[in-house]
């Protein structure tokens, strides 16, 4: 029991970087950098501070049904299944390629200590990301509905369990894909398309599930009469496309009769026994996974080396943003984050169109009548969003890791450095515009004008949105890492980016909402291009500045 | 014949004539937590062109220190770094692309190939095509590391990664060659040819810098030593010299004994 609360105390110090904050926080420059964060953070708030005003609003809504026990369920729904898409990534890395195994694997523990250490510390993690989430459904519920002090029992008890079963079962997933993926010669391409391929199967068939169970539920004449008798018959129906979501919402909106209590049971039950069924897989099946990745690869020789390969030349932002393409292609979870994100959301988009019976393409096709430029405007907001989301930009810096030496030691331009940068973002931007544009092809909204305009206005969005991007990361790059997860999905510059980017784009959007239909779209689309070249520009001359001042004080 | 006799001319201005050095420390200065560790204490060294310069000091001394500010990794707190006259801090663009570095561990690129990281340092050195193509060639060879070069660098042994680092670091013929603790991790062979690589930028009016523990490389290899210790430079000079200031003067070993004990 000692070796694991070491190794847990030793993971966390190491996964938030403890020590090392606290030697910041002594350190008056990086004192500074925190605050600064701190302000950055707060600027953030406001976009989260609508949500949570949406949230009101749905909350009344389901209200007025009677159907309160529905808003937790959704918010449960939600937050378990980001922390389950989430874990998978984390998991990944966490277990497969983080630099600590090779200290880890040699020393006399057994798998089950090694991962129920790494379990605790991302459930730690993951409460970054469930928090956030659950936290305003379960307020929401509690404040206006005046709950007892119970409730806010149960809520503590649901919250802490909360990320239990999606983790855990991330895990187990992980691992048994692990196992039967680790196939010499071409793992990492397995890997990439078996982890893309079980994404987008999950969501298909909770998609499917979903729509289903509310076609059923739709059926028959005395739906309305049913809703009025059972409270709880919409989470009853409609969570059973994940159960333990449902029993958490139903122990809070029956927290007290005995109906509550038992399904709190189950919820915590079951999450234990998740937990215990992962401890008891870790004991078969990790090591399978994990030898074949600390294997180093054997030489296949030069053979495939042509007497060209040697003289191929490019001028110094070309190649630098060459070598970001490929180090983003070959690092599976740089792939996974950048380019397989930018193309699982316009699937996502098809997926949940299209599973409801034609309902949302008529739906769809109404507005577009009424509206016809939408598409472009929405889509190329998409895109531009898809800029900070990606991550590529705000982490150019810091996926350099301890290998920045290079880039500080070689005689390269801050100019060159922006515009290779870029060219990477670039490159991931136009596969998501292509992935989007298919996806409005296939849905049968595709014109011309959409394909420029969609095009057009989503590189111009993206080059500033990229710029954005590295303005935050190189202020404060997470170069001090052992596991290539931490440089992009736990950089904390991805949030911020994405808050500030965010801001940004419902800014231009709000903009562009107030001139629809007072002038013509064509002087809109040029306003927007306007604003996005002059973004770009405007964020250019810091950006340099700050590449030139970061590569001399920084220590790596 | 021709050009032999321009280099030995080139080496006659530079030298006799008391030309500009290549690598000119003037003061410099670093301190780490808060000003209460000195790493670097007012150091001044003057390396002409052609000169093996060793620098040696127990760990901690501030060997690495020093390197990082000169090849602009680690900004000095005081004093100025001139590189073949150019103000390292000041202009480091022109700075950089007169020397070269090779750092103790190797932490490059693991996802691109042996040759993609040639290339892409290449590229930033703006060397031209045929030139690269014959430099990689020559090195790849003198390293034998020919075989693996199309390979990713996440399957290379720490070796290996050292010896693309030095080919990487040679394909522009610096002015400066700077080499923080080089033979750490070199096979005999390639340490031979390391070091018989080094003297022959020598020959050629070129200046190689590097830090070691090997005092017997030092010995053999270097025009000038500086031995530092708790951030100063306790002794500089040739080995003749040296031998002069210390009461042992059997080797070098004493000598660095002696000096850094008595600190």
């Amino acid at each position: 029991m000692n070796k694991i609360l070491s190794l847990i105390k030793t993971d966390l110090n190491t996964s938030f970087g403890l020590s090392a904050l606290q030697y910041k926080l002594t350190n008056k420059r990086d004192r500074f950098q925190i605050i600064l964060f701190g302000i950055v953070i707060l600027s953030v708030l406001p976009s989260y501070m609508m949500i949570v005003k949406g949230l009101s609003n749905l909350y009344e809504a389901y209200n007025s049904m009677g159907q309160e026990s529905m808003f937790l369920l959704n918010g449960f729904l939600f937050s378990q299944m980001i922390v389950f898409i989430f874990g998978i990534l984390y998991v990944m890395s966490k277990y497969y390629f983080s630099n600590d195994l090779n200290v880890l694997v040699p020393l006399p523990l057994k798998p089950r200590e090694i991962i129920g250490g790494k379990f605790v510390s991302l459930m730690v993690n993951e409460y970054l990301t469930s928090l956030p989430i659950i936290l305003p459904f379960i307020i929401i519920f509690g404040f206006t509905g005046e709950e007892g002090l119970l409730y806010w029992l149960y809520a503590l008890i649901l919250i802490l369990f909360l990320p239990v079963i999606p983790l855990a079962l991330a895990s187990i997933v992980v691992m048994l894909f692990m196992k039967y993926t680790n196939i010499k010669g071409r793992k990492d391409l397995v890997r990439i398309i078996g982890y893309f391929v079980l994404i987008i199967g999950l969501l298909f068939f909770q998609l499917k599930f979903q729509s289903i169970a509310q076609n059923a539920l739709m059926e028959g004449e005395d739906f309305f009469l049913k809703l009025a008798r059972d409270s709880n018959l919409l989470v009853k129906r409609l969570g059973l496309s994940f159960p333990p979501s449902m029993w958490g919402a139903l122990s809070l909106s029956s927290y007290t009769s005995i109906t509550g209590l038992l399904n709190l049971i189950l919820f915590v039950g079951l999450s234990i026994v998740v937990f215990l069924v992962n401890i008891f897989l870790s004991e078969r099946v990790f090591f399978d996974g994990l030898i074949g990745n600390l294997e180093v690869s054997t030489f296949r020789g030069s053979s495939r080396i042509k007497a060209s390969d040697y003289s191929k030349s490019y001028p110094a932002f070309i190649a630098l943003g060459l070598k970001e393409i490929k180090m983003l292609l070959r690092t599976p979870v740089y792939l996974l984050n950048s380019v397989v994100g930018v193309v699982i959301v316009p699937i996502l988009l098809i997926l949940s169109t299209s599973m409801d019976g034609g309902q949302s393409i008529e739906g769809l096709n109404m507005l577009m009548k009424a509206y016809p430029h939408l598409i472009s405007l929405i889509g190329a907001g998409l895109i531009t969003f898809m800029g900070v989301m990606n991550c590529v930009g705000c982490t150019t810096f810091s996926r350099e890791g301890r290998s920045l030496w290079i880039q500080r030691a070689l005689p390269i331009r801050a100019r060159d450095q922006i515009l290779g940068r870029v060219l990477s973002s670039l490159f991931v931007q136009l596969i998501g515009i292509l992935a989007l544009l298919g996806a409005i092809a296939y849905l049968g909204f595709l014109s011309l004008e959409n394909l420029v305009w969609i095009t057009v206005l989503g590189i111009l969005g993206s080059l500033a949105m990229a710029e954005l991007g590295m303005i935050v990361d190189i202020f404060r790059p997470l170069l001090n890492w052992d596991n290539p997860q931490k440089a992009m999905k736990q950089n904390l510059n991805v949030l911020i980016a994405m808050g500030i980017g965010s801001l940004y784009i419902v800014g231009v959007g709000f903009l562009a909402y107030k001139l629809l239909g007072k002038i013509d779209i064509l002087i809109i689309y040029g306003i927007i291009g306007f604003i996005f070249i002059f973004t770009s520009i405007l964020l250019y001359i810091p950006l340099r500045k700050l590449i030139e001042r970061q590569f001399q004080i920084l220590e790596y | 014949m021709l050009k032999n006799i321009s280099v030995c001319y080139i080496i006659y201005i530079t030298y006799i004539k008391g030309g500009m050095d290549l690598l000119k420390l003037q003061n410099l200065s670093k301190t780490y937590s808060k000003g209460e560790v000195k790493a670097v204490d007012n150091v001044s060294l003057d390396i002409k062109p052609g000169e093996i310069f060793g620098f040696l000091g127990p760990n901690g001394a501030g060997k690495t220190t020093t390197i990082k500010m000169i090849v602009g990794l680690l900004k000095p707190d005081d004093g100025k770094v001139y590189i073949n006259g150019i103000d390292a801090w000041e202009n480091p663009l022109e700075a950089k692309k007169q020397l070269s570095f090779v750092p103790d561990t190797p932490e490059i690129y693991d996802k691109l190939k042996g040759i993609e990281y040639l290339n892409f340092i290449a590229d930033m050195y703006e060397v031209p095509r045929e030139i690269r193509r014959e430099r990689m060639e020559k090195y790849l060879e003198i390293f034998n590391l020919k075989h693996a070069i199309g390979d990713i660098i996440g399957s290379y042994s720490h070796g290996m990664k050292q010896k693309l680092v030095l080919i990487s670091a040679l394909i522009h013929e610096p002015n400066l060659f700077i080499l923080d603790e080089p033979m750490v991790g070199l096979d005999p062979k390639s340490s031979f040819q390391l070091k018989e690589i080094m003297r022959k930028r020598c020959h050629e009016g070129k200046t190689v810098f590097f830090s070691t523990h090997v005092l017997e490389v030092a010995e053999k290899l270097c025009d000038r030593i500086a031995i530092i210790n708790k951030g100063k430079i306790i002794a500089l000079g040739t080995m003749e010299e040296l031998r002069s200031h210390a009461e042992e003067r059997e080797s070098l070993e004493k000598i660095f004994l002696e000096l850094t004990e008595n600190e």
